[in-house]
Formats: C-alpha cells, structure tokens, sequence
C-alpha cells in the first residue's frame, strides 16, 4: 500500500510545537512537516502563562549570571553545558519573537523591556503585560499560518508511537471529529505535549495537560528523567487553582501571613520575595502547619498584597491579574490582598531528551514542558519556561529537520499491522467494553486527591509508599471503567480514559522516583531526609518502563561545567 | 500523510445546521433596536417621496406651501424623531470609528463626537437659513 | 449547609443516532457559591452521564475552549456563575450559527479558514535581520492596536453576530479585529496586502452595526469598532489620493 509521509510530525501545537515545526522549515523549506495536536493550537495551555521569558538582553547582564542564577535555582541538577547553550540562545528567540510581532512591554527608549522575577539575580524577564504566554502563542500559531509546509490534524489524539525495529515511524491517532483511528507516519516525530498537572487536584494546568507525550514516549521504552522533580508555585487562587503570576512579586508584591507579617525574611532574607518557587513553597506550608496561615473555606491561605503599588502600575503591568482577582473571588486587586496557596504549576520531569531534543529512539526528539533536556534540574526558576519552549522547540525542530532529510521513507505494511493491533486495543479496551462499574471521573478524581496529599510539597517515606499502594488500587480499577459514550463522534469519554491510563502511568514514575531519591533537592522535599546529598544524589533518576507496575530505576551524573554545586541559599 | 483503518467505526461526517429563526430579532432587545434603526430608512424614503410630490403638487417654488394635509404634518414629525434617533446613534458612535491622531496622540473620542455633533448644528442651521430665505 | 440543587438542560446531539439535537435535564448538586457552569457540566461528566461531550480547557478564560450558549446568550462557561442563575435552571447549547458536531461541540473550520484569510502575520517590505535587534517601539504605538490583540479566538462574536447567521461567507468580528491589529502594528507594513479580504463583499461592508459581538466579547476587544474603523480605512484608501500607501 502506498502512502505519503511527514518528514517531521509535531505532536502538540503549544509553543514549543509550533516553534519546532517553524523551525523545520527554516531549516529546511523543501520538507513536509504534520502538526497533530488533540485541541486547537490556540487553545495549548502555553496560553495560560502570564509573567514572562527571560534572557539576557541587557548590557549589565551577562549570560554566566543568567546560567549561574539557572543552575543555583536548579539546586545543582541542571546539566551546566545545557545551560550554557540555553542563555545563549534565549536572547535571539526573544527578538525572533519580536521580529514575529509579539507585543513585548517596552522601555521608553523603544526597546524590549525586563522586570524582575524569582531567583534571578538582575532584571531579564521580558514581558507582554501580565499575558505572557498568550501572546507568544498567539504570535507563533499566527505567524505558522503562513508556510504551507506545515500541514495541521487539530483535534487529533495521539493514542500511541509507531515504533518499528527501535525506530519512531510515526504515530497513531483517533481523529475525534470522525472517531477514524489514522496511522500517521513520518521520518521523525517530535514530542512537545506539554506538562501532567491534571494528575494533580490542585493545579494551575488545564484539563489537557495529563502528560499524553510522556506516557507515549515511556510506553516506547525511553526513560522519564528526573520525574521526583514537580514544582509547586506559591500563588495559586484557592479552590480554581488559577495562576497569581510571580510578576506581582517582580512587581513589588509582599506575602504576608495571619500576622500580617511577611514571613519570607525568615526563609529567604536576601531575595524575600523574589526567591525561588519551591523554598517560597515550602515556606508557605510550613507557616500553615505552625498556625500562621489563614483559614478559608477552601483550604489555608496566605496575603499577596500589591495596594501599595497603586492602580496606575497595577493597570499598566498586571492588568490581566485585576481582572481575574474581580472575575474569579471577586476582589479588586487595587483595594484587597489576594489570597494565594501553593499549588501544582510545573513538572521539571520528561521524557529523557538532550541539547537538541534527541531521546534515545532514532526519530524521536522531544522539547518544551513534556522533555527534561537538562536545564531545569530540581527546580524551574519563574520565566525560563517560556523560553525554554523556544529554544529546545527550535533545536529540537532543526535536529529533526537535519535527521529526516537524510532518513529512509517509511515501510507502509508494519505500519498497517501496527495500526490494526492499536485500533483493536482501543475498541476492546474502550469503545466496545461492555459492562464495567467505575467511573472514570471518580478514578481521576481519587488519583488526584491522593498525589495531593502523598507527593506534595512535603513527601515523607510513608507517604509515598502508601502512594504507590493506592495508584495499584486504582489502576485495578481502571480495568473496570464504565464507558458511557457508545458514539465515535467526538468521543470525550474515549479522550478522558486514555489520558486517565497516561496520568495513571505518569503518576507511577512520579512515586517511584521520589521513593528512590532519599534526599531533599530542588522542588523534591522529604521530610525524613531533609538535607541535599551531593555524594549520593548528585544524578538524574531515570525511570524505565517494566512489566510490572514499578519502573526500573538508573542514575546519570549530572554534567557539571563551570559551577561547583555549593549550599543553596537566597 | 495519513493511513485509515479498516475499523468497525461509521464515518460520521454529518453535521447539524440549524436555519435562522425568523423571529431571531425578537429574541434580544438589542437586535430589536437594531431592527428599529434600520427600519427607519424606510418611513424616511417615503417621507422624501410624499415630501417631493408636495412640491410638486404646489407648482411653482415661490409659491409653496407645506401640504395642507394633517397626516403629512403627523408623518413628518414622526418622520423627524426617526431621523433624530438614526442621527444622534449614528453622530455618537464617530468617536469610536474616527481614530486619528493629533501630534502623535489619539484625539480623544469625546472631542470628536462633541465635533460632530457640531457640524450637524451648524449645518442645520445654515441650510434652515437658506431654505428659509429661498422661501421668502 | 444547606442542600443546594440546581437543574443544567443541555443540548444533546449525536449525529450516529440523532436528526436533530433534543435537550436532556440533569439535577446536580450546587455545593459551593463559587461554582461555574463548566463546573456544572463537570460534574455530570464525571458523576452523571460520561457521555455528554464539550470542549475546555484553561477554565480561567484565556483559551476560548469553553464558548456555548447559556441560557441564549453566547459565554465562556469558565466565567458563568451558577450563582447569577439559580434558582432557575440553565440551559446550555452549542454556539448559534455554527454547525453542530457532536452536543455542546462546534464546527470550527469555517473561523480557521477565515482567521488564516486576513493573514495575521508581521508583512515587511524588508526584513529586518535578527542581528539588528528589536524593532523600536513604544507602548504608546502597542496601546494603538493592544484592544485588538486580546481576542481568544472563542468565536462567541460569530455566535451573537445575525448577519454571519444569515449569512456564513461573512468574514466576521474577530479575523477583521484581528486584521486591523495587524494593520495597526507600528511594524507591519501589510495593510495593502490585507485589503482585498477585508474591502470584499463579504468582508468589512457586509457589516450593518448591529454591535452585539462587542456586548458579548469576553475580553473587550470591541470588534465592531475594529470593522468600523476599517470600513474607514478602506474607504480613505479608496477616496484620498495616494491614500492606498503602505
């Protein structure tokens, strides 16, 4: 059977997706690149980002200061050469960006403007007001509308890999809109689905990001790195989990607890703040179980309070925040502090990728939020993440675009045999089952609730270990899902159980990993060993697929360069 | 590009396109008023229509008359709010189409409509001034 | 605590079995004053009926997943308080004047195809290299076009808009108020380029005012002063000598 092929498939249409696929194209305008994401480019969750993308952009600033602030904020996990490459890069993607149209807030001589942001030593997070993230995903899709190489599937969920003889072929999706499962092939594919905050009950992520692209590349036998790795960000709204940006604080915001006092100078005196997420985290809860946080219907709490910034810098710079401070507790943010709690933003953890996106199957390269290549380590400092999806989005793209020019086509018959045997594994599992008892948002919800409470902030021993029990209870019952929706059109019963199977998975590596990781390091806290171990732990955790439910565990050294790990305080 | 299987699942391609009420104006006092505003047009082309047969009817300019007729004074009247209202929404919004700068600073859109509402007085009065004048 | 109940009607359509959609009521608990109508749709999903299908995703109001009709007005269900309706029921369906896929679900190509019309890209005679840096602007030139720039794509516009009703060819609210932001963009120089979509019959003059896509606009991104506005601009283009510059 005969049939053309991609030579790059994106899976994913956020910012790192987009900019991959662009990026196929500069390098290399005569080759065919799919884009396959399961909603609409426009709607991937980079548009809920608010604060901004940092890089050096300034002449007071430096690119050792940016690695250095990276790799400290990281607590000496980042891979230094990775980091290195980054901050070199960040700046020309920024101006890319701007040269693409992107709003950024400007300084009164015209140039792009900076502000201040966590854990970074000088002013280099450029912004588009308190709407970061929207605009650059608005002005990426956009400026992607105009190369007809890239061919776009909206609407397409990736339910497998297509890998033949340890080389990624492709992918096979469920068409939701006609409910055809389709085998989509090509040269290389490149993961760059987002994050797994939905794994979580209390999170700033959307409901599509269930860690699809991580599960997919774990199933084809690449590692998760450094899965432990979860960050909680400091200012959540209580009960919506909706994003407080960090630039209130770069703006000048105080967190103050039930005292009133701005409790940071005892956790973080140099940087208050403006330190970096997982102490402020920490803080936080430790303050709420010493009885200094605020008691709400919807959990404890603690004061953002910008009234002192006035409502002219508040309408300027964080405007969008105003609005969702009316919108959603219905406080104007001008006159009331804000009450905020940690919660679920970021996972450093992905799928095991290099410098350029490179995972260990030929074809496979994944980048953005969905790849750990290195450069977060044990926590992601506050907008390096919009940056990041820039520039592994574009390497990624480039590495891809390098390997499929040279690449041999697809065979089509082990594709059509692998299509069959995925297509007859959804509708038995799935859309044929008869039968069954739980529902699938009770599973999700128990799934949720449970990684809440057993890796959050704070994980102990017990916790965790009770963790793996219950995610084995619930994968049990995962087997006895109840499928309602008998229909193949726009089937978002269908959609929800395979994301519930990928979280089920991803939570699992999740566990595992921080059982395995006896220290404290980064966003990963364990009360029963609270202290960093470089002798022991100075590694990534790469977790493996098994047969059984447990991954198979192995460490890597972290790449050290210029930047002896030193103790990590602000 | 893409292979399709030979799966159990129908081609479900159909949509459902329900056609525009009729009554769809009625569904919202916004679209009514919007409806009263275009329907002005229509009462006001008649009026010009009655207007030009009354002169026509009064033969020579000099000697004109508004018509005599009562309805006409009634239908003119209405006529005139009609034209009002058509005007005054019409005058309002400039200051949110018109967008132009001055010395590189946007004219603020209350200058604009408070222009154009100027101009309409200034116009009415001077073409009330020679109607008037040709009248006598 | 009081046992709150409130009743959600939502279409119901599934083209394998149904001619035309039909409504299905569900009771459902109204636990907390802070409740949305999404959270209501949620709930069913989850606990009632998995089968009722809809799109979301942000849920704060930023991704324009969630736009349906809510007791006949077109909203973004993030942003519908329970509370404002209780204790009527609510009745959600799909957004007017698109064709209906599945339920609450609608057909979406025809706005792709639309959005990609007005080529809503920087155009520049030259380019700029990357090496010269960025182009200089001021936040006086972004405050020009910021308005435009707000739009989420969540196409309530096109649902409260009776000509795109009567008439689908209509180009519509948002890919001209996109369009315009463009035009406005101190660096784009594509204003030319853009004005056969816009200045076409279905384009910028099928508009009449009626002005209830910027009541219902989410964001205030005030689409019918941006197609107002460029009916101006097409026309001084047309009008003024040498008015059709870049």
């Amino acid at each position: 059977m005969d049939f053309e092929s991609y030579d790059v498939l994106v899976v994913g249409g956020g910012l790192a997706g987009i900019r991959a696929a662009i990026a196929v194209v500069e390098a290399n305008p005569r080759l065919k690149i799919g884009m396959v994401s399961k909603v609409y480019p426009m709607r991937s969750h980079t548009v809920s980002a608010e604060g901004g993308a940092a890089a050096v952009l300034r002449p007071e600033d430096s690119y050792e200061t940016h690695a250095f602030d990276t790799i400290k904020g990281s607590d000496y996990l980042a891979d230094q050469d990775v980091v290195e490459a980054f901050v070199r890069e960040a700046p020309i993607e920024l101006i890319q960006m701007e040269h693409w149209g992107c709003p950024w807030s400007r300084d009164p001589d015209g140039k792009i403007s900076a502000r201040p942001f966590g854990g970074m030593t000088t002013w280099r997070t450029c912004f588009a007001a308190d709407k970061t993230g929207f605009h650059m995903l608005h002005t990426v899709f956009q400026t992607s509308l105009k190369y007809p190489q890239i061919h776009r599937h909206d609407e397409a969920f990736v339910t497998k890999l297509l890998v033949e003889n340890g080389r990624c072929e492709g992918v096979v999706a469920v068409d939701m809109r006609s409910g055809r499962f389709e085998a989509i092939t090509a040269k290389s594919v490149i993961l760059a689905t987002g994050g797994l905050g939905r794994v979580y009950a209390f999170t700033t992520n959307g409901n599509i990001c269930t860690g699809d692209g991580m599960a997919l590349a774990y199933r084809a036998g690449v590692g998760l790195k450094d899965m432990e790795m979860v960050q909680f960000h400091p200012t959540g709204l209580p009960f919506t989990g909706i994003l407080i940006t960090e630039a209130v604080r770069g703006e000048g915001g105080y967190l103050t607890n039930k005292d009133g006092e701005r409790f940071l100078k005892r956790y973080v005196p140099n940087k208050m703040e403006l330190g970096p997420r997982d102490i402020i985290s920490r803080a936080m809860v430790t303050e709420f179980e010493e009885g200094r946080g605020f008691e709400g219907p919807h959990g404890k709490f603690m004061h953002l309070d910008v009234r002192h910034l006035g409502e002219a810098v508040i309408d300027r710079k964080l405007p969008f925040m105003r609005e969702l401070g009316r919108e959603f507790v219905g406080i104007d943010i001008v006159k009331d502090p804000i009450p905020v709690r940690p919660v679920q933003h970021y996972m450093m953890g992905g799928v095991d990728a290099d410098i350029s996106g490179v995972t260990p199957v030929p074809g496979l390269y994944a980048a953005g939020e969905c790849a750990n290549v290195g450069l977060n380590g044990g926590n992601r400092l506050g907008s390096n993440s919009l940056s990041e999806c820039l520039v592994f989005g574009a390497a990624a793209g480039r590495a891809a675009a390098e390997y499929a020019s040279s690449a041999k086509p697809v065979g089509s018959n082990p594709v059509e045999a692998m299509l069959k045997d995925e297509t007859a594994r959804i509708e038995a599992g799935y859309l044929d089952k008869k039968g069954g008892e739980e529902r699938i948002g009770t599973i999700r919800e128990d799934m949720q609730r449970d990684m809440d409470a057993g890796a959050g902030v704070f994980r102990t021993r017990e916790s965790l270990e009770k963790l793996t029990k219950q995610l084995g209870a619930l994968r049990e019952r995962f087997t006895n899902i109840k499928i309602e929706d008998s229909s193949r059109t726009f089937n978002t019963e269908l959609t929800a159980a395979l994301e519930l199977d990928f979280m089920l998975e991803v939570a699992d590596t999740i566990t595992y990993s921080a059982l395995a990781r006896e220290e404290s390091r980064g966003a990963h806290a364990r009360r029963d060993f609270p202290e960093r171990d470089d002798a022991k732990f100075l590694k990534h955790t790469i977790a493996f697929r098994t047969e059984e439910i447990a991954p198979r565990l192995e460490y890597r050294d972290v790449r050290i360069t210029n930047f002896k790990p030193q103790a990590r305080s602000y | 590009m893409s292979v399709e299987a030979e799966s159990t699942a129908p081609v479900a391609t159909r949509v459902y396109k329900p056609a525009m009420a009729t009554g769809w104006w009625t569904h919202k006092r916004h679209y009514f008023w919007y409806m009263v505003r275009e329907f002005t047009a229509l009462p006001m082309a008649a009026w010009l229509l009655w207007f030009l047969i009354e002169i026509q009817r009064s033969g020579s300019v000099k000697t004109f008359r508004p018509g005599t007729s009562t309805a006409f004074v009634i239908f003119s009247f209405i006529c005139l709010l009609f034209a009002l209202y058509h005007s005054v929404t019409f005058l309002g919004l400039a200051g949110v189409i018109i967008h132009i700068k001055a010395l590189d600073r946007p004219v603020p859109p209350r200058a604009i409509v408070v222009t154009m509402f100027g101009l309409w007085l200034v116009a009415s009065i001077v073409i009330g001034a020679v109607l008037i004048g040709f009248g006598r | 605590m009081t046992d709150k109940r409130i009743t959600i009607r939502a279409a119901r359509f599934d083209p394998e079995k149904d001619k035309v959609p039909h409504m299905q009521s569900y009771d459902i608990p109204f636990s907390d004053e802070s409740m949305v109508v999404l959270d209501a749709l949620n709930y069913i999903k989850a606990h009632v009926d998995g089968s009722l299908s809809y799109r979301w995703s942000c849920r704060m109001g930023i991704c324009g997943s969630c736009g349906m009709m809510v007791n006949g007005t077109p909203k973004l269900t993030c942003a519908a308080f329970l509370r404002d309706y209780w204790p009527r029921p609510v009745t959600v369906a799909p957004l007017t004047n698109f064709p209906v896929v599945r339920d609450l679900v609608v057909d979406m190509e025809d706005f792709m195809h639309k959005l990609k019309s007005v080529k809503p890209w920087i155009i520049r005679k030259q380019e700029m290299p990357l090496g010269a840096g960025e182009h200089r602007q001021t936040m006086d030139e972004i405050d020009d076009f910021r308005q435009f720039s707000q739009c989420i794509n969540c196409m309530l516009c096109y649902a409260a808009c009776p000509v795109y009703g009567l008439d689908n060819e209509f180009l519509g609210p948002a890919a001209i108020a996109l369009a315009r932001r463009y035009n406005l963009d101190s660096r784009d120089q594509g204003t030319k380029i853009r004005l056969p979509v816009l200045a076409q019959s279905d384009g910028v003059w099928e508009c009449s005012f009626v002005g209830e896509c910027s009541v219902v606009c989410p964001k205030g991104v005030d689409p019918a002063k941006a197609i107002q506005q460029t009916k101006l601009d097409t026309t001084l283009r047309f009008v003024l000598p040498y008015g059709n510059r870049e």
